[in-house]
């Protein structure tokens, strides 16, 4: 099984435990197997390497001032904090497990207070955001998190945090092994054998799935232990991430039959794929986190005290500046009308 | 005043004062016109005072000054007038000074001819009296009276018949006078012109203040000049196509409402329509030879084909309904008018009707009966220029607001195809075309901003001082109004480059954007900021913001006050946190209004929670070496713009320095929020791939090297243990014999000395 858990969050220090690459496993017969180059970049050590020093030639006037070990000491702290892909190319971004798991934990982080205030938002200013922390992201990893969340020809409907979080989180995370998994589905919707899918009983397989394909007609998407299977199979040979197979069993034993949409759907809405990918809270405690509600507090203090001294100094002489300073304190009793109320839903959550 | 023609008329006509009333008419064969002259007898002392009805009403809107009518009058008592009016009243007044004694009717009761010489002078004082001794028998035919005059009669008076205020209902039957020159009818009520066919030497017809419906019986009459028909109930002009030398025609006072059947008559020189119904004038073509043309009241709104006159020297348009210049602007082309009237016309309430019309004729010589002065057509002339001046300015500034307005469907027009394009190349996912077809129309601008400067600079040098550059050129278009810079399409930007006047850029406090990339105005911000330094209000329209992170390239500006983004072009005002991303990225500027909504401070608070912690996170968590390379980027790029610019005012430089320290110092941690441009990020992303492979090949061979070396350390762990042992076993071997090893240890010192 070639899953990987590149760290789990300690939710207070905010720090990645690297303890799963080493230890045990630098005995395992797998690791045995491999050069010790092969390990390294199966490890993704060298695209941090890599980037470590392609970090230090950009910028080497500025950091050959503080220091190259202290560079390097700062780089590699900031990969176990996850702060390493703020601001970074997309590449980067999506390069290693950690650094997806390291820039879905920024983005919830940074827009946290977005859910929080209510906003529902379309695809495209959810991209936005997006585009925030990651300038170049691409618009088409956005909208498939979308599509899970929305019917198809819903796009421009407006979304919850939650609902498009989890569902960007499954998109983004797992993006490789879904195009695999949606590429099976389809095989499987067609009636044929997936032939990326290596059964050994695979006459059987395909005994199973005329009758299938009947049914296919009337109800809808696959059956849901033959999809298992498939993926399963995926599961073992495929290189990139892949949510553990244990709990793809657990959704997919649920039902008889599902959709790919409904699969996915599932998926973001399963609080232990979330847990085993480590980097968001459950969603109970999605819109928590008090250390971050207490530096906000400040900063709203802070520009407040700011914008009232500067509106102070700006309208001293006069009388408008009176008037203006009533106005705000009247407008401030009032609720943002801007803000719409979060219970109507308008969008309708895929089945 | 009275034309140089009439005048000699008169002239000879008071040569011939001592004849009594002598009518001459002269069929001459002169290659001038013919004329008719009318001879007065000097001692009429009834012509002033005797006018007649319609006189008196050409008369009374001359009142105010001399009208032409009356002034000759008094002066020139023997002088012919030349209108129809006076022609009649000639006629009149001969009638009353001849001294024969008119023969009543038969045994009508009419009054005898007694009192002919004590009346005269007072045409209007009762019925007139003929000189002649005319008896009206009863004809064959019951309904017409026969006339027949004495045979010493038509010895005295052998041309001229006057039947005036007869009370005749038709036109008796005239024998044995054919040689009869002039006939009058006035004052009857005659219905029907008839059994004159005979008289066919006719010259003078005067039927005036009759009852005549309709023009007919005159189509012998060949040699007829003067027809008088005045105060009749004529409704339409016709049955004249005989009358060819018809010179005088008189219809004033009668229903006519159109003038038509007149094109013939080629030697008539005068025409009076006054008082009729005509609602323009048209179809004068072919009265060569007309002089004078009365269509005093009448309901005309329009005049026409009077250019078509070559003789007209007298219009009369009093009372009508003309209220522009244009309704008349063939006037203009006539060459020969000299006098003129429009008094009670709308148009002569007008402020600019005198001087229009004495601008637009420079041949007249009256006007409205007064005579032009030199100082009138002077300052005629003075207004004219100036509203000459004014209408050129107008039309110029039409002119370029028409250019403008093209120039900007032009741009737009581009714009469209441009960003038609930019999404089908989207949609083919192909980012590498999407650079070259981005470069022709940029290298189409090129080629017109070359003649850019120019343009630009001979407008400016027109328009002077009135703060109103505007240069247009095809693809894009640059407009100062007021303290308003507004831009149009990509190639305006370049205009920032220009050398603006201190005071233009002091009062420039908005600027907006039309049709241009918001990517292309980033890179000119730097600029912006120091040619416009007052510069507060930013309007986008049609820009392609998109994105929430583009507001970040607007923090380097020097202050905003306003943001105005228009929802066309500007997908991201369809946002709903768009606004407090503003708020919260520019906050440093506490801006007053975005899209003209007063900003409150809930509005900032909100905004401050929204994205508060983004700016905390990106500025306490971003690693140090981060940090430096995003603030980095910022300071480089403004000091490749600095470098590029000018490196020659130091002054310029530090002040940039300054602010940068500034905005840094004032939000450092908004600061690592700032917004590359698409172009400018490929860039980078192309520079950062050509660095990581360098770096993969580097690391590559590091690691190679690093575990070749693990690997020969491994192994020689591994050997080692052995090796020590096999190594001792033979020191041991070697010490075994110890006085044998002894002896070859002195051995080899003794051999080394």
């Amino acid at each position: 099984m070639a899953t990987e858990r590149a760290g789990t969050w300690l939710p207070e220090a905010g720090k990645l435990e690297l303890g799963s690459c080493c230890g045990p496993r630098m005995l395992s017969p797998e690791r045995l197997a491999l050069t010790d180059y092969e390990y390294l970049a199966q490890r993704h050590v060298l695209t941090y390497m890599e980037d470590a020093v392609c970090q230090l030639l950009e910028n080497k006037e500025d950091i050959s001032q503080y220091g190259i070990a202290r560079f390097f000491t700062e780089y590699f702290n900031s990969v176990c904090q996850g702060t390493h892909v703020l601001f970074r190319e997309f590449s980067f971004i999506q390069a290693t497990p950690h650094n997806r798991a390291s820039f879905l934990r920024a983005f919830w982080r940074c827009f946290r207070t977005v859910g929080k205030n209510g906003d529902l938002l379309t695809m495209k200013e959810y991209h936005c955001l997006l585009q925030l922390l990651c300038p170049d992201f691409p618009l088409e990893l956005t909208q498939k998190a979308a599509r899970i969340v929305l019917m198809d020809d819903a796009m421009d409907c407006l979304m919850s945090f939650s609902d498009f979080l989890f569902a960007f989180q499954i998109q983004f995370y797992y993006s490789e092994f879904l195009e695999s998994v949606a590429a099976i589905y389809q095989d499987l919707l067609s009636g044929r054998n997936p032939n990326t899918v290596i059964v050994p009983t695979s006459s059987s397989g395909q005994h199973r799935q005329r009758p299938a394909l009947g049914e296919a007609s009337m109800l809808e998407g696959v059956e849901a232990s033959l999809f298992y299977q498939c993926l399963e199979n995926l599961c073992d040979r495929h290189k990139y991430s892949c949510p553990p197979p244990a709990l793809v069993k657990e959704v997919l034993s649920n039902v008889q039959r599902l959709t790919f949409y409904g699969f996915l759907v599932a998926l973001s809405k399963h609080h232990g794929i979330n847990q085993a990918l480590g980097a968001l809270p459950d969603k109970g405690d999605l819109m928590h986190d008090p250390a971050m509600d207490e530096e906000l507090e400040r900063l709203v203090v802070r520009s407040r005290l700011h914008r009232t001294s500067r509106q102070h100094r700006a309208q001293e002489p006069g009388t408008f500046g009176f008037h203006r300073r009533d106005k705000l304190e009247a407008l401030e009793r009032v609720p943002s009308a801007s803000a719409p109320t979060p219970s109507p839903y308008r969008w309708e959550p895929r089945e | 005043m009275i034309p140089g023609k009439y005048r000699s008329v008169s002239g000879r006509a008071t040569n011939n004062v001592n004849c009594g009333l002598h009518l001459v008419i002269q069929t001459s064969s002169l290659p001038e016109k013919n004329k008719v002259e009318f001879k007065l007898h000097k001692e009429t002392p009834s012509f002033p005072g005797r006018l007649l009805q319609h006189d008196l009403e050409r008369n009374y809107s001359s009142r105010q000054g001399d009208g032409r009518v009356i002034s000759p009058s008094p002066r020139n008592k023997s002088s012919c007038i030349s209108s129809t009016t006076n022609v009649t009243e000639l006629c009149g007044l001969e009638m009353k000074t001849t001294t024969s004694s008119l023969s009543a009717f038969g045994d009508s009761s009419i009054q005898t001819p007694s009192k002919s010489r004590i009346r005269q002078g007072c045409h209007s004082a009762g019925p007139n009296v003929s000189g002649d001794h005319i008896n009206l028998v009863s004809s064959s035919m019951p309904s017409f009276p026969i006339l027949q005059r004495s045979s010493e009669e038509k010895i005295l008076y052998s041309d001229r018949l006057t039947l005036e205020r007869q009370k005749l209902t038709v036109c008796p039957i005239i024998d044995g006078e054919e040689h009869l020159r002039l006939l009058n009818f006035q004052h009857n009520f005659i219905t029907r012109i008839q059994n004159i066919s005979n008289l066919q030497r006719l010259i003078f017809l005067d039927l005036y203040d009759n009852q005549i419906e309709e023009i007919s019986g005159l189509s012998t009459l060949r040699s007829l000049r003067v027809l008088l028909l005045g105060k009749n109930r004529i409704k339409k002009i016709s049955n004249l196509e005989n009358l060819k030398s018809l010179d005088v025609l008189d219809l004033h006072g009668n229903q006519i409402s159109k003038i038509e059947n007149v094109s013939h008559l080629c030697d008539l020189r005068v025409l009076n329509l006054a008082r009729n119904l005509l609602s323009h004038v048209d179809n004068l073509n072919g009265l060569d030879s007309l002089t004078e043309l009365n269509l005093r009241h009448n309901q005309i709104t329009f005049v026409r084909d009077v250019d078509n006159l070559p003789c007209l020297q007298r219009l009369f348009l009093s009372f009508n309904n003309i209220s522009t210049f244009e309704s008349v602007c063939c006037l203009a082309d006539s060459t020969s008018l000299s006098d003129i009237t429009f008094d009670g016309n709308p148009i002569a309430q007008e402020s600019w009707y005198k001087h229009t019309i004495l601008q637009n004729m420079m041949q007249l010589r009256q006007l409205d009966m007064k005579r032009i002065t030199e100082e009138e057509r002077r300052m005629a002339s003075v207004i004219a220029k100036k509203e000459e001046e004014k209408k050129r300015e107008s039309q110029k500034q039409s002119l370029l607001k028409e250019k403008k307005r093209l120039t900007i469907n032009n741009v737009a027009r581009k714009w469209d195809l441009q960003q038609h394009r930019v999404t089908s190349i989207a949609a083919n996912q192909d980012r590498k075309d999407s650079d070259s077809p981005s470069q022709d129309p940029g290298q189409v601008d090129g080629s017109t901003i070359s003649a850019f400067p120019e343009e630009t600079g001979s407008l400016d040098s027109a328009l002077g001082n009135a703060l109103q550059g505007l240069s247009v050129t095809d693809t894009h278009l640059v407009e100062v109004d007021g303290d308003t810079l507004s831009l149009y399409g990509s190639g305006a930007l370049e205009s920032l480059d220009r050398n603006w006047s201190v005071q233009t850029a002091g009062m420039v406090t908005t600027v907006s954007f039309t049709f241009i990339e918001f990517d292309e105005i980033v890179q000119v911000l730097p600029k912006l900021k120091i040619k416009f330094p007052n510069s507060l209000h930013l309007k986008f329209k049609e820009t392609n913001l998109v994105m929430l992170q583009q507001f970040n390239a607007l923090a380097q500006l020097r202050r905003i006050d306003q943001l105005t983004i228009d929802p066309q072009g500007n997908p991201v005002v369809s946002f709903t946190l768009w606004k407090y991303y503003v708020l919260f990225r520019l906050s440093h500027f506490s801006m007053q209004k975005i899209n003209g909504t007063e900003v409150t401070q809930n509005d900032m608070i909100m905004a401050e929670r929204l994205f508060g912690i983004l700016a905390h996170v990106a500025s306490s968590e971003l690693p140090q070496y981060r940090l430096i390379s995003i603030l980095g980027d910022a300071r480089k790029k403004q000091f490749r713009y600095l470098l590029e610019t000018k490196g020659k005012k130091p002054g310029i430089v530090s002040e940039e320095n300054n602010d940068s320290k500034r905005l840094v110092g004032e939000n450092t941690n908004r600061a690592t929020l700032n917004y590359t441009t698409r172009d400018f990020y490929n860039e980078k992303l192309e520079e950062i791939k050509e660095k990581k492979k360098f770096c993969k090949m580097y690391i590559e061979d590091l690691v190679k090297e690093a575990t070749e070396i693990n690997m020969k350390n491994e192994a020689l762990q591994k050997l080692w243990p052995q090796m020590f042992i096999e190594l001792v076993r033979d020191a041991v071997i070697e010490i075994r014999n110890k006085s044998s090893y002894m002896k070859l240890c002195l051995q080899q010192i003794t051999d080394q000395k």
